[in-house]
């Protein structure tokens, strides 16, 4: 039900004006992936080296605290435009993407990110004692910034991974992987 | 005497040198005489190493080296944000901007080292490919002249005294150099997957 509604919505996109327009125009599309990548150095870049200060491996003499709060500006500026450029590729070529294993699977470690965010976000305001000044950061903290770590990785690494045909629908019979990519024409073929 | 005077003006012979050799280069025309005899090796690199076997044989393999190389770019590009920003003032306006210049440094040395590690792999699968790419000889230019002015310029500079003691346009100066060296860099391997 949920892969037919994704497919019809992915459709819909597909008809739009613009949607054929940023995908016609060879330097719209390449512009806006380049972005997405390129926005990586803010973003990811910023949110690593809060997570490496974490873990006590770079600036173990400035105040974690200090650094998360420096560098939070110029993530959320990075995070924005990589949500934004992103919605756009989306948008460019709708039900090639939303059939996507891997963008499946990278929405759903983007969404353990975020989740993983928040509970580090709170746990840094919660965290009791003079820790900020410590060279490593308290154990629930490290744990937070090594799943941090972890989830970007996944992330990055399931994001190259879409422009890839391994899995695409017309590249697999394996059911299970036709439903989880959402590949309902070919499920109901078999 | 000549001696004491260049020893004062070391790093700035160093780098009229670097650029007079490639100017050099280009107008005896040693570029033209090297580039075709690169071929064969950028072919066997592709065809024969054992980087190009496994990059053309196993997709996912090269697909995730790609990420790792992107990762990478992505961490050197985050200390240099940092430091650089920094060094213009833009945030940790209440941090040292010493900390910040020798507290990322090693961060960067190591994402450097991973990116180009995991560049060779990359363009070993494409070798026979990227030889004909203009735009991988320009980042390979870039980042072999941003390489040598991170390592042996700014970093040294900005770490031999005060940065009060240093013109204030100069530090800028530097700082944008550097972010828009890397950010070339990276634009230009990107631009590398849409040739």
């Amino acid at each position: 039900m949920i892969n037919e509604l994704l497919l019809q919505f992915g459709q819909w996109m597909e008809a739009q004006q613009y949607s054929q327009m940023l995908v016609a125009g060879y330097y719209s599309y390449s512009w806006l992936e380049a972005t997405h990548v390129l926005t990586l150095m803010v973003s990811i870049g910023s949110l690593f080296i809060i997570d490496f200060r974490m873990l006590g491996l770079v600036m173990p003499n400035v105040p974690a605290s200090t650094i998360a709060a420096r560098l939070h500006k110029p993530m959320i500026i990075g995070f924005v435009i990589m949500f934004i450029t992103g919605a756009l590729l989306v948008y460019a070529k709708p039900v090639e993407t939303i059939q996507s294993l891997w963008f499946r699977m990278k929405m759903i470690l983007l969404f353990l990110a975020f989740i993983n965010a928040w509970v580090f976000n709170n746990r840094m305001k919660g965290a009791e004692g003079n820790w900020d000044n410590d060279p490593v950061a308290p154990k629930p903290l490290r744990t937070g910034a090594i799943a941090s770590l972890v989830l970007w990785c996944g992330v990055v690494i399931l994001g190259r991974y879409i422009p890839y045909d391994w899995v695409d629908c017309t590249n697999t019979t394996n059911t299970t992987i036709l439903w989880a990519a959402g590949c309902v024409d070919q499920l109901n073929a078999l | 005497m000549l001696g004491s005077i260049l020893s004062q003006y070391a790093r700035t012979l160093s780098v009229f040198a670097v650029l007079l050799l490639i100017v050099l280069i280009e107008a005896l025309g040693v570029r033209e005489a090297v580039y075709p005899g690169l071929l064969p090796f950028f072919t066997w690199m592709r065809e024969s190493s054992w980087l190009g076997v496994i990059g053309t044989t196993y997709g996912s393999v090269y697909a995730t080296v790609e990420a790792v190389h992107l990762l990478s770019m992505a961490v050197l590009g985050g200390t240099v944000l940092a430091t650089d920003l920094r060094l213009l003032g833009v945030i940790f306006k209440d941090i040292p901007s010493e900390t910040l210049v020798t507290g990322t440094h090693k961060c960067f040395r190591w994402a450097l080292l991973v990116a180009i590690l995991t560049g060779i792999f990359c363009a070993a699968g494409v070798g026979d490919k990227v030889y004909y790419m203009q735009v991988f000889w320009i980042k390979m230019l870039v980042l072999l002249l941003g390489s040598c002015y991170m390592l042996f310029i700014k970093q040294p500079f900005l770490t031999s005294r005060p940065h009060a003691e240093i013109n204030p346009w100069m530090i800028r100066l530097l700082a944008i150099t550097s972010m828009l060296t890397w950010f070339t860099v990276a634009a230009t391997g990107r631009w590398i997957g849409f040739s």
